[in-house]
């Protein structure tokens, strides 16, 4: 339903969205034990069996859910950590080798390439070959869609969701969301840099670097397409009816608030 | 204060690779650290012991290879700036699996098939068409 250009019309809301329902979903997979013994045992159960087992009645709660916190967690660990020291790598080789040019680094490599290095200690590397082969309208162009992503910490969200990928059963995970989500925050950036620059300039930009791609540095077909075509086609469409987007983010609240009134409901009947 | 300590120790290290590339160009393959010291020292302040710790930090990160002779080291660039660029982007491009670069990194864009370079043109044209050909749009 997501992928409804529509929706795409509306990138951060839909982002908002996403999150909402990823972040729903741990939540109730997290209270889906606790909840289904006191709905097994009833209230008076519940209440009776606290009383009577104490300590041990939280077994299956620690049983079923801490495995899922702790897959959580792990996974965050490995990947956050994984990402940082990436970049520290990549950042000191680009602090060395490349020629600054205000706040950006210039690598002395012909292929035209454009890309940013997130976190506190940001920077934004374009090479020669970029320099060389566009006109100053789309180099700014690139420069505010990369400014974009480093101001609005756009990696932030796409760790969010690639430590809930590794982390979900891979009977649970859904690659399509991890596309569709790489693609909304491409776009949102896409949708800031237009702002300055015009929707022909940054749609040139695109088209200049993705036709410029030197041989040996393009990868294998990975199959996945960088949703290039998607991008240029909503560059041209204006950005969603105020009132779509509003809609999204009510449906967004919505699902956070579904699973916190279960667990109120569940917890209120053992009161009772 | 600390970000401005930092940019002067990248600026350092781009310096020394500078030094070190020009001796290159110059015939001299192996540099020492007081050889480029000397050369450094003539436009700023700086202490022998700073450019050798800049040295063998840049030896640690694989961009200068050294030898001992004797009881000092001799240094050499590990490959020219091209080079070693070429490789730091070839590393970051094919070393990494896709997953982890495209997370590391937030690339402009993604890896592009012929078809969809084709593509991009026309769809280019329809933009250009409905938002005008200026260069501001």
């Amino acid at each position: 339903m997501a992928r409804q250009q529509g929706f795409r019309r509306a990138p951060r809301a839909a982002l908002v969205v996403w999150q909402s329902v990823a972040l729903s979903a741990v939540v109730s997979a997290c209270a889906a034990a606790p909840l289904a013994a006191v709905a097994a045992l009833g209230p008076t159960g519940a209440r009776a069996g606290l009383a009577a087992r104490g300590a041990w009645s939280a077994v299956p709660v620690l049983l079923l859910t801490a495995p899922i916190l702790a897959r959580l967690l792990w996974s965050g660990h490995v990947v956050g950590t994984g990402l940082r020291r990436r970049r520290r790598e990549h950042r000191t080789m680009v602090d060395v080798l490349g020629r600054p040019a205000g706040s950006v680094r210039v690598l002395a490599h012909p292929t035209p390439t454009a890309y940013c290095l997130p976190g506190l200690r940001r920077r934004v590397v374009l090479s020669e070959g970029a320099v060389q082969t566009l006109p100053p309208d789309q180099l700014a162009a690139v420069l505010a869609h990369e400014d974009a992503h480093l101001r609005a910490r756009h990696d932030l969200v796409l760790e969010f969701f690639t430590v809930l990928h590794r982390s979900a059963p891979a009977w649970l995970r859904s690659p399509s969301a991890l596309r569709e989500v790489r693609l909304l925050v491409e776009v949102l950036a896409d949708r800031v840099a237009r702002r300055r620059t015009g929707p022909v300039a940054v749609a040139r930009a695109l088209v200049a670097l993705a036709g410029a791609r030197h041989p040996d540095t393009a990868l294998g077909a990975s199959g996945e397409a960088g949703g290039l075509r998607e991008r240029l086609a909503l560059l041209a469409e204006d950005d969603a009816p105020a009132w779509l987007s509003a809609a999204m983010y009510a449906f967004a609240a919505g699902t956070l608030a579904a699973p916190a009134a279960v667990i109120a409901l569940g917890l209120g009947s053992m009161g009772a | 204060m600390r970000g401005r300590a930092i940019n002067r120790l990248g600026e350092l290290e781009r310096a020394v690779m500078d030094e070190v590339w020009a001796a290159a160009d110059r015939g001299a393959t192996t540099v020492s650290v007081r050889e480029v010291h000397e050369q450094l020292a003539e436009s700023r302040h700086l202490a022998y012991t700073t450019v050798m710790t800049v040295m063998a930090r840049l030896s640690d990160k694989g961009l200068l290879t050294r030898e001992k002779a004797g009881r000092a080291f001799r240094y050499a660039a590990a490959g020219t700036r091209e080079e070693l660029t070429a490789d730091t982007m070839r590393e970051q491009l094919v070393g990494m699996d896709t997953e982890d670069r495209r997370a590391a990194m937030l690339h402009f864009l993604g890896d592009a098939s012929a078809e969809e370079i084709a593509d991009l043109k026309a769809a280019l044209a329809e933009v250009e068409a409905r938002h005008g050909t200026s260069a501001q749009g």
